[in-house]
């Protein structure tokens, strides 16, 4: 496949980067201990991508975004900082300005262009950063961004988001007030008050990484936040009109009372048992948002609700109902059991959740096209994570809006799967040839 | 506790003796006149009206006498009037406010600089020395080519910064003074590292549509003294042109002059320089002697470039690698010494009161005559000035200048706040530091502010400047919204 890879680098040119930090100082030996569950997703990053048409970037220059930015950082600036170990070995992280890197590029393509090509994560790696944290975990920037200006004038607006900070429900609604500021609205006092990092004390002292069904224990990656697959991962972008999911709903389900993420990931499950066949995704792991007590917690935090399903028969002959049901319900939240985990050792232990096991991961309720320039939404947006263990990845999140239609319309669901290449190939065409879905 | 009050007693004693002594000798002629007039209002109460027309007519004056000596009073009169030199207001001056977007703290700094010298570690190392020592905050501000990784210092992006800095400065400056820009007679730029064609003040002429017979001069090239330089250009243009405006305007664009190699005698310059710019309005119209805030006094100009150590110390050269920087020589801090020693030997007899001058004199009598050994007598310059502005070269320079003049921390606080919150803006620090001194209320009416210049080549230079009327602590400015924090404790040294 030469000649697609020299038609990649030449896609994207003209790159410069910077930093942007808060434009007021945070005072000296300012710190921020991440929660348990924070450096229990350590090894994932979160690469997400919003694109808007250009109509909605006139007039916007480099200067103004980053302008906004630097407002913007004024309301957490513990994302600017940088990572240190404690003398016990936890990391905190130093609140000391450094900021976050800004990256400018130029596209050859037109916007059109592009999201026809959209979909292959070979495109999608041009337009947001793949850094990781470490080697050099003092020098390395958790959140980068990277603005992608085509060829017809739209614009690539990308965060790469160290998933230590936050899950993607904090960076969209974290977003969202960058947007706010963009408007020229006046944000709120900053920086916003944090409460309490509550510890929780563990019953019982000897937990193991075993007991728990959730997440695996990697071999120990030092400084070098990013854990190492055992075959190639790729990700790609499935978009699911109204349509469809009502043809799933009534075809598969025979109910109109499921959310689009339960049948869209049991049809998913399903779909890769049929694939994997021998060896079958039995046990698979289930992330929602905690819907409770979020005005209380902090904006940008890793609140998740995590719960596993294992199942003893075969799934690719399973009943899409019975699938379905057991992913609906909702066992005990093993978060708890991954705080304690956590705070025995000092955040000193490796661990991944995504792709410990088959992962879905329930995007639904969050506000992804809420980030808006000049009152006008995105064309798209697309998120994904990094970091990702062997067993996949799959997210389920709001879809693909019309170019023409604004804000009304059917807005279907993009659902992003990170699996191994082999098993996407087998996976695109199941679903083509039997969902028509692409 | 016994043993130590006889020494508590005798240096109050001395102070005592001490003010006595000033006070004397500083009202001499009073202490002599008041004896004489007394003894002539006595003599004339004693003698009484009708003796001293008796003495009047005595005199036989007559009318040609009369007019004669009238005539040679009105003309020794014009001719002392007329041959004084006219006297320099400052009318107001502003000062550059950098944007928080161009803000480097120290841990972006030495990221950036990682990552664009990757292989010399050891030069990582001393930066991050230098910075930590460096008497730096973490708010000073760089322009926006230099925040790329790495810099991009084009052409463009160095006329980006100068219209940036300059500019504003000026639409403050002119706002503030409520005067038109066709109404500037005179117009002297400084800036010493960048200098295009057409020059700077061009540039200015250009934007602000000023008279086509405006005197304009750009001086490139002198260094983080050529401030006050441009100050004494413009009070000698305002001595052969009555009714005139100057306009002055002191800045150094960085853009074009960061260093990319890995001679640490030119990686100090990286560290410390900002940006910043001042614009300055000067005037000899009579009507400003009521709004202006300052009035030059003196302005004395010391160059030392004739002694070949104090011509290289500050030398802008290419390393052996090829890369051109200013070299900063190890001799620096004793040459600045020297050259300040010179410039205060004629700015002493000028400003120093009678009482200083004497003990002086009599303290170097004393070493030529009696005891060549003992220590020179260093006049006390605190009493000639209420305020001091040292130019914020860098903490090093501080620290030798108030050891030197005997300094409290008071004094120098202006400078050391300055190089915190701005770093080194070359020659517009000096307007940072009395804006400073305004914006905390101190400047009344008849106080006298030192400003002390130093520069490459290597030059010192001293101005003196008597303020007007007392100055209300201005709302807007460079400090407006970070007086409050100041001044703060800057520790030895900042862990990063």
């Amino acid at each position: 496949m030469a000649a697609p890879a020299i038609a990649v680098e030449s896609l994207i040119s003209g790159v410069r980067l910077s930093s942007v930090g808060p434009g007021e100082v945070t005072g000296t030996d300012v710190i921020h201990e991440p929660s348990n569950m924070d450096l229990a997703m350590k090894l994932h990053y979160i690469r997400a991508i919003y694109y808007f048409r250009s109509s909605s970037v006139e007039g916007l220059t480099i200067f103004t975004i980053k302008e906004c930015t630097f407002r913007w950082f004024n309301l957490y600036p513990h994302t600017c900082g940088r990572f240190r170990r404690s003398e016990s070995g936890r990391p905190f992280i130093k609140c000391n300005d450094c900021g976050a890197r800004f990256i400018e590029a130029r596209c050859s393509k037109t916007l059109e262009n592009w999201l026809e090509m959209e979909g292959c994560s070979l495109y999608h790696k041009l337009l947001v950063s793949n850094d990781v944290l470490g080697p050099e975990l003092g020098f390395s920037p958790p959140i980068l961004i990277q603005v992608t200006i085509f060829k017809c004038g739209g614009m690539a607006l990308s965060f790469s988001w160290a998933h230590v900070l936050g899950d993607a429900f904090s960076l969209s609604k974290f977003l969202n007030l960058l947007s706010q500021i963009m408007a020229g609205h006046q944000p709120p006092n900053s920086p916003l008050p944090k409460p309490e990092t509550k510890v929780s004390k563990s019953n019982n002292s000897s937990l193991l990484a075993v007991e728990l069904r959730s997440v695996k224990r990697v071999e120990p990656v030092g400084d070098h936040w990013i854990t190492a697959n055992n075959c190639k991962m790729e990700n790609y972008s499935f978009q699911i009109t109204d349509q469809q999911l009502e043809v799933l709903s009534s075809k598969l389900f025979q109910t109109a009372q499921i959310t689009p993420f339960e049948s869209l990931s049991a049809l998913f499950w399903q779909c890769l048992a049929s694939i994997t066949e021998g060896s079958e995704p039995k046990t698979v792991t289930i992330c929602r948002k905690d819907s409770d007590n979020r005005e209380k917690e902090t904006l940008i935090s890793n609140n998740p609700i995590i719960n596993t399903v294992q199942v003893d028969f075969s799934v690719a002959e399973a009943d899409p109902k019975e699938l379905a049901a057991l992913i609906m319900e909702q066992k005990v939240d093993e978060k708890s059991k991954i705080e304690a985990l956590v705070q025995q050792d000092e955040g000193l232990t490796d661990l991944i959740m995504y792709g410990a096991n088959l992962t879905f991961v329930d995007l639904e309720e969050a506000d992804l096209y809420g980030l808006e320039l000049k009152k006008e939404k995105p064309v798209f947006v697309n998120y994904t994570i990094d970091g990702v263990g062997d067993e996949g990845l799959i997210l389920v999140m709001k879809g693909l809006r019309n170019v023409s239609d604004g804000s009304n319309g059917g807005e279907g669901r993009t659902v992003t799967v990170v699996l191994p290449k082999n098993q996407i190939l087998k996976l695109k065409e199941k679903l083509q040839k039997e969902w028509s879905i692409a | 506790m016994p043993p130590t009050l006889p020494n508590f007693s005798s240096s109050v004693k001395l102070k005592y003796v001490k003010r006595g002594y000033q006070y004397l000798v500083n009202h001499f002629l009073t202490f002599l006149l008041i004896p004489l007039m007394a003894g002539i209002l006595l003599e004339v109460l004693r003698m009484g009206p009708e003796e001293i027309l008796s003495l009047w007519s005595s005199l036989q004056f007559d009318l040609v006498h009369v007019l004669c000596s009238v005539f040679l009073i009105v003309i020794i009169a014009t001719i002392y009037f007329m041959s004084r030199p006219r006297p320099v207001y400052l009318v107001d001056y502003a000062c550059f406010k950098p944007p928080h977007t161009c803000r480097v703290p120290f841990a972006t700094f030495m990221e950036h600089s990682k990552l664009i010298n990757k292989d010399n570690p050891k030069s990582i190392e001393f930066q991050m020395r230098i910075l930590e020592r460096s008497g730096l905050g973490e708010e000073t501000c760089l322009p926006p080519a230099i925040h790329y990784i790495p810099p991009n210092p084009t052409m463009q992006a160095s006329r980006g910064e100068a219209e940036l800095v300059i500019f504003s400065a000026i639409d403050n400056l002119l706002k503030k003074t409520g005067i038109k820009a066709k109404d500037i007679d005179i117009l002297v730029v400084n800036c010493s590292l960048f200098s295009p064609t057409p020059s700077l003040s061009a540039m200015v002429v250009n934007k602000y549509k000023m008279r086509s017979n405006i005197r304009s001069f750009n001086l490139s090239g002198m260094g983080c003294s050529a401030g006050l330089l441009s100050v004494d250009l413009a009070r000698d243009l305002l001595q052969v042109h009555p009714n005139s405006y100057a306009l002055v305007v002191s800045t150094e664009i960085i853009t074009p002059n960061y260093y990319r190699g890995n001679n640490r005698a030119m990686l100090l310059p990286n560290c410390l320089f900002r940006m910043g710019s001042a614009a300055i309005l000067l005037s000899n119209r009579r009507k400003d002697s009521r709004r202006a805030k300052y009035r030059l006094v003196h302005l004395v100009r010391t160059h030392k470039g004739s002694d070949d150590k104090a011509y290289k110390c500050v030398y802008e050269e290419e390393d052996p690698q090829g890369k051109v920087g200013i070299s900063l020589s190890k001799d620096l801090m004793a040459i600045a010494g020297e050259a300040l020693k010179s410039n205060i030997t004629t700015i002493g007899p000028l400003v120093l009161p009678a009482s200083e001058q004497l003990l002086f004199l009599f303290t170097l009598i004393g070493r030529k005559l009696l005891d060549p050994k003992r220590k020179p007598y260093i006049p006390d310059f605190k009493q000639a000035f209420e305020h001091f502005c040292i130019h914020a070269g860098g903490r090093a320079v501080i620290d030798e200048l108030q050891k030197n003049l005997q300094l409290s921390a008071e004094h120098v606080e202006a400078s050391r706040m300055t190089l915190h919150r701005f770093g080194n803006t070359s020659s517009s620090s000096l307007w940072y530091e009395l804006a400073y001194i305004e914006a905390k209320g101190r400047m009344k009416k008849g106080d006298r502010v030192w400003q002390i210049a130093f520069g490459s080549g290597f030059k010192c230079n001293s101005a003196v400047w008597k303020c007007n009327r007392t100055i209300k602590a201005p709302t807007d400015g460079p400090w407006a919204n970070c007086i409050d924090r100041y001044p703060v404790f800057i520790p030895e040294i900042v862990k990063l």
